[in-house]
């Protein structure tokens, strides 16, 4: 049983610019009171998720929507336990699986194959382990001979295909993607689809940040529309799809939200 | 921000269940830190021996010079510089490439969950490779100068341990201050530069004369005596082992205790 539940969740930026990122002013600023430098303690912080509560259980394939800086990404790194929320909770079930960046763990210089274990090493799969799949790996990216040449050589494509086929190369019970997925062509998007419907069954869950409307119809069947932060609207990918593309009514929030609270942490 | 939850205890234990998963993530820092050398020196034909033949050209030159200087016999000044110089890089790598532990790390951290401590344990463990290639050069010295080794040498082995253990506080200390404030790994480099000078590492303690009271105050000196003195058949410093046990027991603890506070900032400074 895997499921996601966040509750009133808040996450703030500490947004440290210039001096704020010096130790040096901030010890000038100390000894002198604050008079010579008193910008080394001023702090911004920028709500990127405000009051966001989500119910996603066993089965959902959610597509996350939103114009840039909207959230998304954000929303899956708190997913992915990397952020601990400012305020509110995530309770969680099952093995998570996060994929936000094709690249994560590519070494340019090394080969396809050995970047298949090397990635893998990241994911938290044994070297030993790996190993046992690279075959069954190499052949669902079809990439053939450039699989023994160096990843540097590859496109943008093909490192989708590999990142792709590694990630999921153990059926995760969560599995978190970002935008990355839709540089993947469409012959290679089909066939990452039927891989995912195995194992997106009843049993696992999806969450896919994307601005593709064809991707996201396709590979999800809830749909989360996230604008400055906040949730606007939930519910079926079709009608989260339409205000999307539509374009969204302005909001009266100012793009940035100033947090009048003092920092009580670094 | 909220300093309600997690709640202080639940911290700890996520610190201490991070300290615990890192270490069982061996295989998982021991490569990383394989890949590193190999990234580094890639292409080149001699790999990581380049250093060891820098550090060649270094204690011949230094040797032929301050010999002289101090006026010690090359047999006994050389084998007394090449351990110093040895366990010296060691030691300064760590604390300089300590900075950049969860930096260089930034990627990874964004978007995998895993133990912090495996980005420290990469960073002690690649400086251990680079120093396994760098002690080459001692055996060579000893020999040539028929330095004789006791089994007291074993003791060593402790030693060793001691100092992987204080590069692991040191790397996750100064990988937090350096995320968080990015003028410290300058700030470090350049008094590693000088601490360099001031440890009696290519100058024997002695030199100084009344200063020398002044040594056990620099644990970096203990870090290089506790591992030169048995190789070379002599006893440390009285106070070497005490200074280095000391260290080792507040770095840790301190440490630990800014770990458990700011493990979970550590995502959001970088």
């Amino acid at each position: 049983m895997a499921f996601l539940r966040l509750v009133n969740l808040t996450v703030e930026f500490p947004m440290y610019q210039g001096s704020s990122r010096s130790l040096k002013k901030l010890l000038v600023a100390t000894t002198t009171q604050g008079n010579i430098a008193r910008d080394a303690t001023d702090r911004i912080n920028v709500r990127a998720l405000n009051d966001v509560t989500i119910d996603i259980e066993d089965g959902d394939r959610v597509g996350l929507v939103g114009a840039n800086g909207a959230g998304k990404t954000t929303l899956l790194r708190v997913l992915g336990g990397i952020y601990l929320p400012s305020r509110g909770r995530v309770y969680s079930s099952g093995k998570i699986s996060a994929v936000l960046d094709v690249s994560l763990g590519l070494n340019p210089d090394a080969t396809g194959r050995e970047n298949i274990i090397l990635r893998g090493m990241y994911m938290n799969i044994h070297p030993r382990e790996m190993r046992e799949r690279v075959d069954e790996i190499a052949e669902f990216t079809e990439l053939g001979p450039y699989l023994d040449m160096p990843a540097r050589t590859y496109s943008a494509g093909m490192m989708v295909r590999l990142g792709f086929a590694v990630s999921t190369c153990i059926p995760p019970e969560i599995l978190l993607m970002d935008e990355w997925l839709s540089a993947g062509d469409a012959r290679f998007l089909d066939k990452a689809q039927k891989r995912m419907e195995q194992f997106v069954g009843s049993s696992s869950i999806l969450v896919l940040a994307s601005h593709s409307p064809t991707l996201l119809s396709k590979w999800c069947n809830r749909g989360i529309l996230l604008q400055q932060g906040r949730i606007v609207q939930q519910g079926d990918i079709k009608d989260v799809i339409a205000t999307y593309t539509e374009g969204l009514p302005r909001s009266s929030d100012k793009p940035s939200d100033k947090s009048s609270e003092p920092p009580s942490q670094l | 921000m909220n300093e309600d939850w997690p709640a202080p205890e639940s911290r700890s234990a996520a610190a201490r269940a991070d300290l615990v998963e890192g270490v069982s993530k061996f295989w998982m820092w021991s490569a990383m830190a394989m890949q590193d050398i190999r990234m580094r020196y890639r292409g080149s034909l001699l790999g990581p021996f380049w250093l060891t033949i820098s550090m060649v050209i270094m204690i011949a030159a230094m040797g032929l010079i301050y010999a002289r200087m101090f006026n010690m016999e090359l047999e006994h000044y050389l084998p007394f510089l090449t351990i110093g110089l040895v366990i010296w890089g060691f030691v300064s790598t760590v604390i300089t490439e300590g900075c950049q532990t969860f930096l260089s790390a930034q990627n990874v951290i964004t978007q995998v969950r895993m133990p912090f401590s495996v980005h420290a344990w990469r960073t002690v463990y690649r400086n251990m490779i680079v120093m396994a290639h760098n002690v080459v050069t001692i055996p060579l010295v000893m020999i040539i100068f028929s330095v004789p080794v006791g089994w007291q040498a074993i003791i060593i082995l402790p030693a060793l341990v001691l100092l992987a253990i204080n590069g692991l506080w040191v790397s996750i200390l100064l990988g937090m201050i350096s995320a968080r404030y990015r003028d410290v790994p300058p700030i470090v480099a350049s008094f590693v530069g000088v601490i360099f000078f001031v440890t009696p590492i290519f100058w024997p303690p002695e030199a100084v004369g009344a200063w020398m009271d002044v040594l056990p105050f620099n644990p970096l000196f203990a870090a290089v005596d506790v591992v030169r003195a048995p190789l070379l058949g002599k006893a440390p410093m009285a106070y070497s082992w005490p200074v280095l046990l000391a260290v080792t027991v507040v770095g840790c603890l301190g440490t630990f205790a800014l770990f458990t506070k700011f493990r979970a900032r550590i995502a959001y400074w970088i």
